[in-house]
């Protein structure tokens, strides 16, 4: 059996204690975190300079409610799987600024790790079976 | 009154006669021009037209009748009594004129052709009214209407923009909850994490898994877009999911029945946390040193009452000795006793029964 490499994860959260503890879990589930951003403008840098897997982006950052553009702007390159992770998803778009779902908070550990699994299979390719509860997909996932 | 004049009022009756008389008395302000001379000069008017004017008979005889037009006379109105003139046709109008004095009236008149014996065009006949104050009442009954249309819509939108402030006041509220409890929740974690293996690491986690079974409740409690119920069983299948997170599934099964039960809102956190202990209680407890067994979470309405049973078949609470699940259980109690409702637990040989019931609309 062949160990496919740890997905890698870019994490846009402007509250530092929520990253942390979501980095430390994302170790613990064996993914690996490539970077953390607060604001709108290291999201996009951090997103162009490490071409993550999967981005994990809350709406309300440091300059305001820009995860928004965020996803748009790394959803833009194919490699990247965006999924939101915020307390307010009335602000998401009908399209979802290109992102691949949301992550309700407040979130348990479990719900993090079933939808990571679920992205994981999904850009490996599997159809697109019932996603696991806590993660809510976007209109064309 | 020239002669040429005499005789054409003569072929008209108004000269003199019974007609000449009850037109010439009549409170309806009248006039009479002269199809055939150029351009239609008025030839007679009676005493209410000269009143109504305030040009005496002399200055308006020999005169068309636009001697009364001034600069707001409607010039459309004027080419359609002119169209209506001009084919000799009959037309009711209103128009506004001027008084000699300069004075504006609003002018209504009914102007109709009157034909010889041979059927020639030769008069025309205008009776008229003075629409002044019928148009100025309707003036200020539209006034009126705008006035109040206008308060009508002023207020509407103050209310409009009252509900909106109020829906993003709250989805802000929302926000900001969420949000916190994701903090609390991420900084007991990760003093969780710096704390070595032991008591205070598993109290930590264990505070955190309360904040997680309150979060929860607070997060169904918002997205299901009614802010004033909650719905039981959604709840508890995300509570049993998390906390069978960990479990060996063939070593501990955890089941649950529960109804589709809505409680108001001001339950939602109380009853979240007590199923919360009284099933953690029993995953944490009631299977001590690898014992399998089975955990039951039962909730059904019972007419007014929610009755909810949490059941195991493990060691049951005498074996537990000097009772480490007393925090929760504690907790448990003082939560039903917040519901205004009774908890009673039982040793059910295997395991611990505990039953629960709370009045669902007790008015909290």
């Amino acid at each position: 059996m062949t160990v496919a490499p740890a997905m890698r994860i870019l994490v846009v959260e402007d509250e530092v204690l929520i990253a942390l503890e979501l980095e430390y879990l994302l170790q613990d589930l064996g993914y690996e975190t490539v970077g953390v951003a607060g604001s709108s403008a290291e999201a996009i840098a951090l997103g162009r300079s490490t071409s993550p897997d999967v981005a994990l982006v809350d709406i309300h950052l440091v300059d305001g409610p820009t995860g928004v553009d965020v996803a748009r702007a790394l959803s833009a390159d194919p490699r990247t799987t965006v999924v939101f992770m915020t307390a307010n998803s009335k602000r998401i778009p009908e399209d979802f600024a290109g992102a691949f779902g949301v992550i309700a908070k407040p979130y348990s550990e479990r719900v993090v790790a079933s939808a990571l699994t679920y992205v994981a299979e999904r850009r490996a390719g599997a159809g697109p079976g019932a996603a696991p509860d806590g993660l809510s997909l976007a209109p064309n996932a | 009154m020239t002669d040429d004049d005499r005789s054409a009022l003569d072929a008209f009756s108004l000269a003199d006669g019974i007609f000449a008389a009850a037109f010439s008395a009549s409170p309806t302000p009248m006039v009479v021009t002269d199809a055939r001379q150029p351009d239609n000069p008025i030839v007679w008017a009676n005493t209410a037209f000269v009143a109504l004017t305030g040009y005496g008979l002399d200055e308006l005889r020999g005169h068309n009748c636009r001697m009364l037009q001034g600069p707001d006379s409607d010039p459309a109105e004027i080419r359609r009594i002119g169209g209506a003139i001009a084919a000799a046709r009959t037309i009711e109008c209103e128009l506004f004129n001027y008084r000699k004095d300069g004075t504006p009236f609003w002018n209504a008149m009914t102007i109709a052709p009157v034909r010889d014996a041979s059927g020639e065009l030769a008069y025309f006949f205008a009776a008229q009214a003075d629409m002044t104050d019928k148009r100025r009442f309707e003036m200020a009954m539209r006034g009126t209407n705008d006035e109040l249309e206008r308060q009508v819509d002023a207020r509407t939108a103050d209310l409009q923009s009252a509900l909106e402030q109020k829906t993003a006041l709250l989805h802000e509220v929302d926000h900001r909850v969420k949000n916190n409890l994701q903090v609390i929740s991420s900084l007991m974690l990760l003093k969780a994490r710096r704390t070595p293996e032991g008591e205070a690491r598993d109290a930590l986690q264990s505070m955190a898994e309360r904040v997680g079974a309150l979060s929860t409740a607070h997060r169904m409690l918002y997205s299901a877009g009614d802010v004033s119920r909650f719905n039981l069983q959604d709840f508890a299948a995300d509570l049993l999911a998390d906390l069978s997170v960990g479990l060996e599934e063939d070593r501990t099964r955890l089941e649950s029945e529960v109804d589709p039960i809505a409680v108001s809102a001001a339950m939602a956190a109380p009853l979240a946390l007590m199923i919360h202990e009284l099933a953690t209680n029993a995953v944490r407890h009631a299977f001590p040193g690898g014992r399998a067994g089975r955990i039951s979470v039962t909730a059904r309405r019972d007419g007014e009452a929610l009755h909810l049973v949490i059941e195991d078949d493990g060691v049951g609470m005498s074996a537990t000795g000097t009772n480490p699940a007393g925090f929760g259980r504690s907790l448990a109690e003082m939560v039903v006793r917040q519901l205004r409702g009774t908890i009673r637990w039982d040793d059910a040989s295997p395991g611990t029964r505990v039953d629960i019931s709370v009045p669902l609309e007790s008015g909290i």
